[in-house]
């Protein structure tokens, strides 16, 4: 879609402050988002939600405009014609099965009978449903449930994909497989925008993000850039060992690293100024140890310490 | 953006057609989901049972003759009915006086300015007198049940009495008041002189003092008289149609027709085909309409049609229930079931029940956001669930309505197997509930949307002031205030709808004020009001589908007004 210069952007937020009496959704956030995979990342309460019902037409900005294809969704709701969008709402009609249920919310954008439930077969075969979608709603579980919700948000063939959350609560088989069908849409050329508080799920789906804290737009761009900016911070490595001793004598000569200890019984922490670096030379050193090791964690490397690190730099 | 290789063809209206048909699928779906619904359609189906099975008891119980006028009973016990009674002239509250029994009838009197002051005979005296006896009857009860002289006879069949002989006749006159006494034998004949207050029989000579007063006469002599059935006064008498001319005593059975459907003649008619007008000759009644006949019956029609009917006072007053309850319960049944049971009781309770929630379900539901995902304006989205809703409420309705019909049609009278007229009647019924469950389910639907949390507690006030305003429209359509509601409309709209289709209606609502046949009709139904001067039930009718759509309309704007500004979190 960006190949045109007068064909609006999918989405453009402009000054948009959104308050609910004395709370703050939204705070004055300008955003332009045209093609490929953006994740939306924040922690809960960031504006988030509130961002996504803005552009849904759901709720009215207090102040500055959005707009979806150049039209405002408040008062048209035209635009929906190019958009899916996947709430974070666990709501559907238990009743209905999942043929049925995609069907009928295909039939709203204007397909016939026939068509609406030839396209709702395929989209639930895309999402991998095709076994239970003669099944009731009330029966499946919540990785089946969103998949659902991603079915009938692509059952029109949308331009524009909007997921509040689509990972959340699913078990892991179901989270892969979500992500693999939002990359999969990415790749057909579709502008994607995916929310979600936890850093690691959106790594995996994409590199372009946009991190929203206390309803402020806190950092765009590519995600590895900014993960970077991190890096040369300090840094913990969490490894859970049989002999953390022996194995911290191998790390402490090697040059990341800067210190290490030992919290717990049979656990040892190494500290680094350069995670990447770090995480260059640990597996030769691990392997070289002949340990068992049972875990490896860096618990500076989650969006917390992303985003309190970025209020820092603001600051 | 059309990638999908839609035909050209394909217009915005089919578009909108099929996000309609969804919406409106999924309505009725969800509906037929809840288990809410299925009580109230069930509870109506149940009402219009009950009803149906108070309709077969009350057809068999008004096909019995029914004594409108009461005058088969014997109140007074004399083994005659009240209509004998009325025919003899002998009234029906004294035993005492019966067809053919014995009847005083008066002769002359002495009063205090009569020169002559005696009288000689065999009667029945009253009042006060010197009575020089040859014989009285001590067994005399007289005219009335008082003042009857004892005479106290002895075993000779002598009266015993006190002596008065020595008595001043002035002091006689001043001190004895009820009674006799033995004022002796004066001039010697051997016939006693009593001087006598009160009732009795006998013969002799009567001397009135002087400003005393004394009248006679004399007893007919007692006839037997079969007593007839009271059966024969149960419909003796009809309701009389002429043709233009008013016939008296003679071959009136000729010259009837059969009027409530054919003629709808304005003049004088009827007759008193059990003489109990004609024979009470009581100076009232007999011309109790004033039109200067006596005994008859003023019909009065406009623009051809029977609007008012004046009745002499027993005159058609005991019309054969076959021939008439049957229709008029019927129509009766009809009118009392549409307005009672279809439009004010389903008309209120099944909006109630289903439309309240259509759009604010959704919102707590946390489903709406599926729907408003899509190209789908709120507007739009209100009208389909609205749809939806009536689709499900107004079919039952309207089924319901021809069902109840058809067999009240089968049960009714008349010769067809099936009252084809009913059918207009009850499909008006249907769709004025339609129409009102379209108007309330819009209210009600805009009440949940302005107050999601209240809106019930709103629209229970409004169903009881509708309510009240329905049952007041009943019985008083006149009444400006009730026309400030919706059931009042509908209402209106069935009485429309029932002269429309049974256009004698009115007459039949006047023979049943005017001749006493009591079906009610008169209270369920009266000519629509609202016909702007016209007297048309079309007019009415129109007016009545205006205000109704109109109404509807208002509330889906308000709804949408309340609705498309609502932020939905």
């Amino acid at each position: 879609m960006t190949m045109e210069g007068q064909e609006p952007p999918a989405v453009l937020i402009d000054q948009v402050s959104k308050w609910y009496g004395q709370v703050i959704g939204i705070n004055d956030l300008s955003l332009a988002i045209d093609g490929g995979v953006t994740g939306v990342l924040g922690p809960n309460g960031a504006g988030k939600s509130t961002l996504f019902k803005l552009m849904m037409g759901r709720i009215r900005p207090s102040q500055g405009s959005v707009r979806l294809f150049g039209v405002d969704p408040w008062v048209n709701t035209s635009p929906y014609r190019r958009v899916g969008y996947v709430s974070e709402s666990e709501k559907l009609y238990e009743w209905m099965t999942a043929l049925d249920f995609v069907t009928t919310l295909a039939r709203l954008h204007g397909m016939t009978r026939e068509e609406a439930t030839d396209r709702s077969a395929h989209v639930l075969e895309f999402v991998g449903l095709a076994d239970v979608m003669h099944k009731e709603l009330g029966k499946f579980s919540k990785g089946m449930r969103q998949r659902v919700k991603i079915a009938h948000a692509l059952v029109h063939d949308p331009e524009l994909i909007i997921l509040d959350e689509p990972l959340h609560g699913c078990d892991p088989l179901a989270r892969t497989s979500i992500m693999s069908v939002i990359r999969e849409m990415g790749e057909q050329g579709k502008t994607i925008l995916v929310s979600s508080h936890i850093l690691e799920e959106i790594e995996r789906i994409t590199e372009q993000i946009v991190i929203l804290h206390n309803g402020r737009l806190l950092a765009i761009g590519n995600l590895h850039a900014i993960r970077g900016l991190l890096d040369k911070h300090p840094h913990r490595i969490l490894i859970n060992c049989e002999d953390p001793r022996s194995l911290a004598n191998l790390f402490i000569s090697e040059e990341p690293v800067f210190g290490v200890r030992f919290p717990r019984d049979g656990q040892l922490e190494i500290q680094t100024n350069d995670l990447s670096a770090a995480h260059s030379v640990l597996p030769s050193i691990v392997v070289g140890s002949n340990q068992r090791i049972t875990s490896i964690e860096n618990p500076d490397d989650n969006l917390d310490s992303l985003l309190s690190y970025l209020i820092k730099e603001e600051g | 953006m059309d990638r999908r290789g839609d035909s050209l063809s394909e217009s915005v209206w089919t578009r909108m057609d099929r996000k309609a048909g969804a919406i409106i699928e999924l309505t009725i779906r969800q509906l037929r989901h809840r288990i809410s619904t299925w009580v109230v359609l069930g509870v109506g189906v149940l009402l219009m049972a009950l009803l149906l099975t108070f309709y077969v008891d009350s057809v068999r119980e008004s096909f019995e003759p029914i004594d409108n006028d009461g005058d088969s009973e014997d109140n007074d016990g004399d083994g005659y009915p009240m209509g004998q009674e009325r025919k003899y002239g002998t009234p029906d509250w004294d035993s005492e006086q019966y067809p053919g029994a014995s009847v005083f009838v008066p002769e002359s009197d002495i009063d205090w300015n009569d020169q002559y002051r005696s009288a000689v005979g065999n009667k029945s005296w009253q009042g006060s007198a010197f009575f020089e006896a040859s014989w009285v009857d001590d067994q005399y009860t007289g005219e009335w049940w008082d003042s009857h002289v004892d005479w106290n006879l002895n075993e000779e069949g002598v009266p015993e009495l006190e002596d008065c002989s020595d008595w001043e006749v002035e002091e006689i006159l001043e001190s004895f008041w009820d009674g006799a006494c033995d004022f002796g034998d004066a001039d010697g004949d051997g016939m006693t002189t009593y001087y006598v207050v009160g009732q009795w029989r006998g013969e002799g000579i009567a001397t009135v003092p002087e400003g005393d007063y004394l009248s006679w006469g004399h007893w007919t002599k007692e006839v037997y008289v079969e007593p007839e059935p009271p059966e024969m006064y149960i419909n003796e008498d009809g309701i009389d149609c002429f043709e233009g001319l008013v016939l008296r005593g003679t071959d009136w059975n000729d010259s009837r027709v059969d009027c409530p459907s054919e003629s709808r003649l304005s003049g004088s008619h009827g007759f008193d085909n059990d003489g109990d007008c004609l024979s009470a000759n009581d100076g009232y009644g007999d011309d109790e309409n004033r039109n200067g006949i006596r005994c008859d019956v003023q019909w009065i029609a406009t623009n051809g049609v029977v609007t008012r009917i004046e009745a002499d006072y027993l005159v058609d007053e005991d019309p054969d229930e076959q021939e008439y309850i049957g229709e008029l319960g019927h129509r009766t049944f009809v009118i009392a079931v549409g307005k009672m049971a279809f439009v004010i009781l389903l008309g209120l309770f099944i909006p109630l029940f289903l439309s309240l929630g259509l759009v604010r379900d959704e919102t707590e539901n946390g489903t709406l956001h599926l729907l408003l995902s899509k190209p789908i304006h709120r507007a739009e989205f209100i009208v389909y669930r609205l749809a939806g809703y009536l689709a499900i409420a107004g079919s039952y309705v309207i089924v319901l309505s021809l069902v109840v019909g058809l067999l009240s049609s089968i049960l009714g009278p008349g010769d067809q197997l099936v009252r084809l007229s009913d059918i207009p009647v009850w499909m008006g019924i249907g769709v004025a509930t339609t129409l009102v469950l379209a108007a309330y389910g819009s209210m009600f639907n805009a009440m949940g949307l302005i107050s999601p949390k209240y809106g019930v507690y709103l629209c229970i006030v409004f169903g009881i002031w509708e309510f009240m305003m329905g049952s007041f429209s009943i019985l008083n359509p006149n009444w400006a205030v009730a026309s400030v509601s919706i059931s009042h409309w509908a209402l209106q709209m069935i009485d429309a709808v029932v002269l429309l289709a049974w256009p004698d209606t009115i007459q039949w609502a006047a023979m049943d004020g005017a001749f006493g046949i009591d079906s009610g009709l008169s209270v369920f139904w009266q000519p629509p009001v609202h016909t702007l001067g016209t007297a048309s039930a079309g007019v009415a009718l129109l007016n009545s589908l205006l205000v109704l759509l109109t109404v509807t309309v208002a509330w889906i704007f308000i709804a949408k007004s309340v609705f498309s500004r609502r932020e939905i979190m």
